[in-house]
Protein backbone atom coordinates (compact mmCIF):
# COMPACT_ATOMS: atom_id res chain seq x y z
CA UNK A 1 0.00 0.00 0.00
CA UNK A 2 1.24 3.43 -0.81
CA UNK A 3 2.16 6.38 2.07
CA UNK A 4 -0.96 8.46 0.90
CA UNK A 5 -3.90 5.17 0.96
CA UNK A 6 -1.70 4.73 4.50
CA UNK A 7 -2.20 8.17 5.47
CA UNK A 8 -5.75 7.93 4.65
CA UNK A 9 -6.56 4.94 6.33
CA UNK A 10 -5.24 5.90 9.45
CA UNK A 11 -7.53 8.93 9.83
CA UNK A 12 -9.98 6.25 10.79
CA UNK A 13 -8.32 4.75 13.27
CA UNK A 14 -8.33 8.02 15.38
CA UNK A 15 -10.30 8.78 18.04
CA UNK A 16 -12.84 11.68 17.51
CA UNK A 17 -10.78 13.97 20.21
CA UNK A 18 -11.28 16.82 18.69
CA UNK A 19 -15.57 16.53 19.08
CA UNK A 20 -16.96 19.52 19.91
CA UNK A 21 -17.12 18.90 24.14
CA UNK A 22 -17.77 23.36 24.69
CA UNK A 23 -19.58 24.62 22.61
CA UNK A 24 -18.00 27.54 23.59
CA UNK A 25 -14.72 26.58 23.05
CA UNK A 26 -14.08 28.08 20.17
CA UNK A 27 -14.37 32.20 20.51
CA UNK A 28 -11.57 33.08 18.48
CA UNK A 29 -12.99 32.69 14.90
CA UNK A 30 -13.07 36.20 14.69
CA UNK A 31 -11.05 39.44 15.22
CA UNK A 32 -13.79 41.30 16.46
CA UNK A 33 -12.29 44.64 16.10
CA UNK A 34 -10.18 44.45 13.78
CA UNK A 35 -9.78 46.66 10.97
CA UNK A 36 -7.18 45.74 8.67
CA UNK A 37 -4.32 47.30 6.56
CA UNK A 38 -3.56 44.72 4.09
CA UNK A 39 0.28 45.02 3.05
CA UNK A 40 0.50 42.18 -0.06
CA UNK A 41 4.01 40.96 0.91
CA UNK A 42 1.53 39.75 4.18
CA UNK A 43 -0.28 37.20 2.37
CA UNK A 44 -0.22 34.13 1.56
CA UNK A 45 1.19 32.15 -1.54
CA UNK A 46 -1.80 31.97 -3.88
CA UNK A 47 -1.62 27.50 -3.28
CA UNK A 48 -1.37 28.26 0.80
CA UNK A 49 -3.78 30.81 0.84
CA UNK A 50 -6.01 28.12 -1.66
CA UNK A 51 -5.31 24.88 0.34
CA UNK A 52 -6.49 27.11 3.63
CA UNK A 53 -9.30 28.92 1.84
CA UNK A 54 -7.88 32.44 3.12
CA UNK A 55 -5.15 34.61 1.53
CA UNK A 56 -4.74 37.06 5.06
CA UNK A 57 -2.78 35.15 7.53
CA UNK A 58 -4.03 37.70 10.36
CA UNK A 59 -8.22 36.31 9.55
CA UNK A 60 -6.77 32.74 9.43
CA UNK A 61 -8.37 29.92 11.99
CA UNK A 62 -8.17 26.52 12.26
CA UNK A 63 -10.70 23.96 12.94
CA UNK A 64 -10.01 20.83 14.32
CA UNK A 65 -7.15 19.82 11.55
CA UNK A 66 -3.84 20.37 12.68
CA UNK A 67 -3.02 21.92 9.61
CA UNK A 68 -4.28 22.49 5.92
CA UNK A 69 -5.42 19.54 3.66
CA UNK A 70 -2.84 19.51 0.78
CA UNK A 71 -4.85 18.93 -2.50
CA UNK A 72 -3.39 15.53 -4.17
CA UNK A 73 -3.84 15.57 -7.59
CA UNK A 74 -4.36 12.01 -9.21
CA UNK A 75 -3.01 12.85 -13.00
CA UNK A 76 -1.52 15.86 -14.88
CA UNK A 77 -4.60 17.43 -15.14
CA UNK A 78 -6.13 17.40 -11.87
CA UNK A 79 -2.26 19.19 -11.15
CA UNK A 80 -3.69 21.66 -13.84
CA UNK A 81 -6.51 22.30 -12.60
CA UNK A 82 -5.03 22.97 -9.37
CA UNK A 83 -3.00 25.85 -10.72
CA UNK A 84 -6.14 26.92 -12.43
CA UNK A 85 -8.32 26.93 -8.95
CA UNK A 86 -5.04 28.17 -6.49
CA UNK A 87 -4.73 31.69 -8.95
CA UNK A 88 -7.93 31.78 -9.32
CA UNK A 89 -8.75 31.43 -5.42
CA UNK A 90 -6.21 34.43 -4.57
CA UNK A 91 -7.48 36.57 -7.38
CA UNK A 92 -10.79 36.03 -5.94
CA UNK A 93 -10.19 36.58 -2.37
CA UNK A 94 -8.59 39.86 -3.45
CA UNK A 95 -11.05 41.00 -4.87
CA UNK A 96 -13.66 40.90 -2.48
CA UNK A 97 -10.88 42.80 -0.07
CA UNK A 98 -10.91 45.56 -2.88
CA UNK A 99 -14.56 45.61 -3.03
CA UNK A 100 -14.30 47.52 0.60
CA UNK A 101 -10.75 49.46 -0.06
CA UNK A 102 -10.95 50.65 -4.13
CA UNK A 103 -8.41 52.64 -3.20
CA UNK A 104 -5.59 50.45 -2.39
CA UNK A 105 -2.87 50.81 -5.20
CA UNK A 106 -0.70 48.14 -4.50
CA UNK A 107 -3.56 45.10 -3.54
CA UNK A 108 -4.83 46.21 -7.27
CA UNK A 109 -1.51 45.89 -8.61
CA UNK A 110 -1.55 41.69 -6.67
CA UNK A 111 -4.50 41.39 -8.03
CA UNK A 112 -3.78 41.69 -11.49
CA UNK A 113 -0.94 39.93 -11.14
CA UNK A 114 -2.84 37.15 -10.05
CA UNK A 115 -5.84 37.41 -12.45
CA UNK A 116 -3.39 37.39 -15.50
CA UNK A 117 -1.32 34.18 -13.71
CA UNK A 118 -4.72 33.20 -13.67
CA UNK A 119 -5.69 33.51 -17.04
CA UNK A 120 -2.34 32.01 -18.35
CA UNK A 121 -3.13 28.84 -16.62
CA UNK A 122 -6.74 28.50 -17.71
CA UNK A 123 -5.22 29.29 -21.41
CA UNK A 124 -2.93 26.12 -20.69
CA UNK A 125 -5.47 23.77 -19.41
CA UNK A 126 -8.03 24.43 -21.86
CA UNK A 127 -5.40 23.31 -24.83
CA UNK A 128 -4.46 20.32 -22.77
CA UNK A 129 -7.98 19.42 -21.82
CA UNK A 130 -10.36 21.29 -23.51
CA UNK A 131 -12.97 24.42 -22.36
CA UNK A 132 -13.38 25.73 -18.93
CA UNK A 133 -15.70 28.47 -20.49
CA UNK A 134 -17.56 28.14 -23.34
CA UNK A 135 -16.64 31.31 -24.60
CA UNK A 136 -13.21 29.86 -24.89
CA UNK A 137 -10.80 29.73 -28.32
CA UNK A 138 -10.84 25.92 -27.84
CA UNK A 139 -14.70 25.33 -28.77
CA UNK A 140 -13.19 26.47 -32.07
CA UNK A 141 -12.95 22.60 -33.22
CA UNK A 142 -15.18 19.76 -34.71
CA UNK A 143 -17.04 17.58 -32.72
CA UNK A 144 -18.32 20.16 -29.75
CA UNK A 145 -15.97 20.27 -27.14
CA UNK A 146 -17.69 21.81 -24.46
CA UNK A 147 -19.21 18.78 -23.21
CA UNK A 148 -15.94 16.25 -23.51
CA UNK A 149 -14.12 17.34 -20.24
CA UNK A 150 -15.52 15.73 -17.12
CA UNK A 151 -18.58 17.43 -15.25
CA UNK A 152 -17.17 19.03 -12.10
CA UNK A 153 -18.86 17.53 -9.63
CA UNK A 154 -18.06 13.61 -10.90
CA UNK A 155 -14.79 12.12 -8.79
CA UNK B 1 -26.08 37.64 -15.83
CA UNK B 2 -23.43 35.19 -14.89
CA UNK B 3 -21.74 32.75 -16.71
CA UNK B 4 -20.75 28.75 -15.87
CA UNK B 5 -16.94 28.03 -15.31
CA UNK B 6 -16.65 24.26 -15.64
CA UNK B 7 -14.93 23.08 -12.10
CA UNK B 8 -15.38 23.70 -8.24
CA UNK B 9 -14.15 26.57 -6.35
CA UNK B 10 -12.32 23.74 -4.54
CA UNK B 11 -11.99 19.88 -5.61
CA UNK B 12 -14.57 16.90 -3.57
CA UNK B 13 -13.25 13.54 -4.58
CA UNK B 14 -14.76 11.31 -1.77
CA UNK B 15 -13.64 7.94 -1.88
CA UNK B 16 -15.89 6.44 1.00
CA UNK B 17 -19.63 6.34 0.77
CA UNK B 18 -21.17 7.65 3.82
CA UNK B 19 -24.73 7.87 3.91
CA UNK B 20 -25.21 9.20 7.57
CA UNK B 21 -22.65 11.82 6.61
CA UNK B 22 -24.42 13.28 3.17
CA UNK B 23 -27.68 13.53 5.55
CA UNK B 24 -25.84 15.98 8.12
CA UNK B 25 -24.50 17.46 5.41
CA UNK B 26 -28.11 18.59 3.14
CA UNK B 27 -28.25 20.84 5.82
CA UNK B 28 -25.55 23.50 4.42
CA UNK B 29 -27.54 23.13 1.11
CA UNK B 30 -30.78 23.59 1.71
CA UNK B 31 -30.61 24.21 5.56
CA UNK B 32 -31.25 27.49 7.29
CA UNK B 33 -27.55 28.19 7.33
CA UNK B 34 -27.00 26.69 4.69
CA UNK B 35 -25.57 28.56 0.99
CA UNK B 36 -28.88 28.78 -1.06
CA UNK B 37 -29.84 30.90 1.70
CA UNK B 38 -26.50 32.74 2.04
CA UNK B 39 -26.53 32.96 -1.44
CA UNK B 40 -29.92 34.84 -2.27
CA UNK B 41 -30.27 36.81 0.82
CA UNK B 42 -26.71 38.32 -0.65
CA UNK B 43 -27.79 39.19 -4.20
CA UNK B 44 -31.88 39.96 -2.73
CA UNK B 45 -30.12 42.77 -0.61
CA UNK B 46 -27.93 43.94 -3.15
CA UNK B 47 -30.16 46.62 -5.21
CA UNK B 48 -30.71 49.03 -2.32
CA UNK B 49 -27.43 49.07 -1.23
CA UNK B 50 -26.07 52.56 -0.54
CA UNK B 51 -22.99 52.50 -2.78
CA UNK B 52 -20.80 50.98 -5.30
CA UNK B 53 -18.83 48.79 -1.98
CA UNK B 54 -21.86 47.17 -1.24
CA UNK B 55 -23.67 46.27 -4.50
CA UNK B 56 -19.78 44.89 -5.15
CA UNK B 57 -19.44 43.09 -2.06
CA UNK B 58 -22.94 41.36 -2.28
CA UNK B 59 -22.41 40.89 -6.10
CA UNK B 60 -19.33 39.23 -5.70
CA UNK B 61 -20.16 37.14 -2.20
CA UNK B 62 -23.19 36.32 -3.42
CA UNK B 63 -21.70 34.73 -6.37
CA UNK B 64 -19.27 32.59 -4.75
CA UNK B 65 -22.21 31.19 -2.45
CA UNK B 66 -23.24 29.43 -5.14
CA UNK B 67 -19.54 27.94 -6.05
CA UNK B 68 -20.79 26.49 -2.97
CA UNK B 69 -23.91 25.59 -3.44
CA UNK B 70 -22.06 23.35 -6.21
CA UNK B 71 -18.98 21.93 -3.82
CA UNK B 72 -21.81 20.81 -1.11
CA UNK B 73 -23.93 19.19 -3.66
CA UNK B 74 -20.35 17.25 -5.27
CA UNK B 75 -20.30 16.11 -1.60
CA UNK B 76 -24.16 14.68 -1.67
CA UNK B 77 -24.00 13.21 -4.91
CA UNK B 78 -20.42 11.64 -4.30
CA UNK B 79 -21.08 10.06 -0.61
CA UNK B 80 -24.49 8.91 -1.63
CA UNK B 81 -24.37 7.89 -5.46
CA UNK B 82 -23.29 4.24 -4.70
CA UNK B 83 -25.29 3.61 -1.73
CA UNK B 84 -28.16 0.83 -1.57
CA UNK B 85 -31.39 1.31 -1.48
CA UNK B 86 -30.96 -0.67 2.47
CA UNK B 87 -28.00 1.82 3.22
CA UNK B 88 -30.67 4.72 2.60
CA UNK B 89 -32.81 3.31 4.40
CA UNK B 90 -30.73 2.43 6.99
CA UNK B 91 -28.95 6.00 7.53
CA UNK B 92 -32.52 7.96 7.43
CA UNK B 93 -33.09 8.78 4.02
CA UNK B 94 -35.32 5.86 2.84
CA UNK B 95 -37.68 8.81 2.81
CA UNK B 96 -35.49 10.65 0.29
CA UNK B 97 -35.42 7.17 -1.61
CA UNK B 98 -39.11 7.28 -1.46
CA UNK B 99 -39.87 11.13 -3.17
CA UNK B 100 -36.38 11.87 -4.86
CA UNK B 101 -34.93 8.54 -6.12
CA UNK B 102 -31.09 8.96 -5.61
CA UNK B 103 -31.73 12.72 -7.00
CA UNK B 104 -30.34 15.83 -4.54
CA UNK B 105 -33.27 17.88 -2.65
CA UNK B 106 -32.38 21.02 -0.78
CA UNK B 107 -33.85 20.28 2.75
CA UNK B 108 -31.93 20.38 6.55
CA UNK B 109 -30.84 17.68 8.63
CA UNK B 110 -34.36 16.69 9.45
CA UNK B 111 -35.40 16.69 6.12
CA UNK B 112 -37.38 19.85 5.84
CA UNK B 113 -37.39 21.50 2.34
CA UNK B 114 -35.24 24.30 1.60
CA UNK B 115 -37.51 27.71 2.34
CA UNK B 116 -36.66 31.26 0.91
CA UNK B 117 -38.23 32.66 4.62
CA UNK B 118 -34.61 31.50 5.88
CA UNK B 119 -33.48 34.90 3.91
CA UNK B 120 -33.29 38.02 5.75
CA UNK B 121 -33.70 41.42 4.45
CA UNK B 122 -35.33 44.39 6.67
CA UNK B 123 -34.79 47.61 3.99
CA UNK B 124 -31.81 48.89 5.88
CA UNK B 125 -28.35 48.62 5.13
CA UNK B 126 -26.24 48.11 8.57
CA UNK B 127 -29.69 45.58 9.37
CA UNK B 128 -28.41 43.85 6.39
CA UNK B 129 -25.36 43.73 6.71
CA UNK B 130 -25.45 42.71 10.17
CA UNK B 131 -27.80 39.85 9.10
CA UNK B 132 -25.27 38.50 6.71
CA UNK B 133 -22.68 39.00 9.23
CA UNK B 134 -25.21 36.49 11.62
CA UNK B 135 -25.64 34.19 8.42
CA UNK B 136 -21.57 33.58 8.19
CA UNK B 137 -21.45 33.04 11.59
CA UNK B 138 -24.42 30.38 11.97
CA UNK B 139 -22.48 28.79 8.70
CA UNK B 140 -19.63 28.71 10.35
CA UNK B 141 -21.20 26.93 13.58
CA UNK B 142 -22.63 24.47 11.28
CA UNK B 143 -19.26 23.25 9.74
CA UNK B 144 -17.92 22.80 12.98
CA UNK B 145 -20.41 20.74 13.98
CA UNK B 146 -20.17 19.23 10.50
CA UNK B 147 -16.66 18.82 10.76
CA UNK B 148 -17.60 16.74 14.45
CA UNK B 149 -19.47 14.37 13.10
CA UNK B 150 -16.32 12.92 10.93
CA UNK B 151 -12.77 11.80 10.07
CA UNK B 152 -12.79 11.36 6.96
CA UNK B 153 -10.10 13.86 5.65
CA UNK B 154 -11.77 13.41 1.93
CA UNK B 155 -15.17 14.82 3.83
CA UNK B 156 -13.18 17.52 6.08
CA UNK B 157 -10.93 19.40 3.14
CA UNK B 158 -13.95 20.63 1.70
CA UNK B 159 -16.06 21.70 5.20
CA UNK B 160 -12.66 23.32 6.04
CA UNK B 161 -12.27 25.25 3.23
CA UNK B 162 -16.09 26.21 3.64
CA UNK B 163 -15.57 27.23 6.75
CA UNK B 164 -12.58 29.51 6.59
CA UNK B 165 -14.98 31.19 3.66
CA UNK B 166 -17.42 32.21 6.45
CA UNK B 167 -14.94 33.54 8.48
CA UNK B 168 -13.38 35.75 5.47
CA UNK B 169 -17.12 36.74 4.44
CA UNK B 170 -18.19 37.38 8.14
CA UNK B 171 -14.76 39.87 8.23
CA UNK B 172 -15.64 41.78 4.45
CA UNK B 173 -19.67 42.32 5.54
CA UNK B 174 -18.14 43.97 9.25
CA UNK B 175 -16.07 46.09 7.14
CA UNK B 176 -18.65 47.28 5.20
CA UNK B 177 -21.25 47.81 7.93
CA UNK B 178 -18.66 49.71 9.95
CA UNK B 179 -17.54 51.75 7.03
CA UNK B 180 -20.96 52.67 6.63
CA UNK B 181 -21.49 53.43 10.34
CA UNK B 182 -18.92 56.06 9.91
CA UNK B 183 -19.63 57.60 6.62
CA UNK B 184 -23.64 57.65 6.22
CA UNK B 185 -24.35 59.94 8.74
Amino acid sequence: MNQKIMNYQNYFNQPNVNANPDPNHNMNFNKCMYTPKERPEDLYEAYEGFIRGNMFPDLYNQYKVSKPFDVEPMNEQAQLLTYVDALSFAAHDINLYLDNFPDDRAMIQLYNHYRTEAERAIKEYENHFGPLYVSSNTTNKYPWSWNSLPWPWEN
Amino acid sequence: MWVYEKKLQYPVNIRRKNVKMAKYIVTQYGGPAGELSASWQYFNQRYTMPDNRGKALLTDIGTEELAHVEIISSMLYQLTKDATIEELEENGLGANYAQFGHDLFPSDANGVPFSMTYIKTSGNAISNLESDMAAEQRARDTYEHLMDLTNDPDILAPLAFLRQREIIHYQRFKELRNYYLENLK
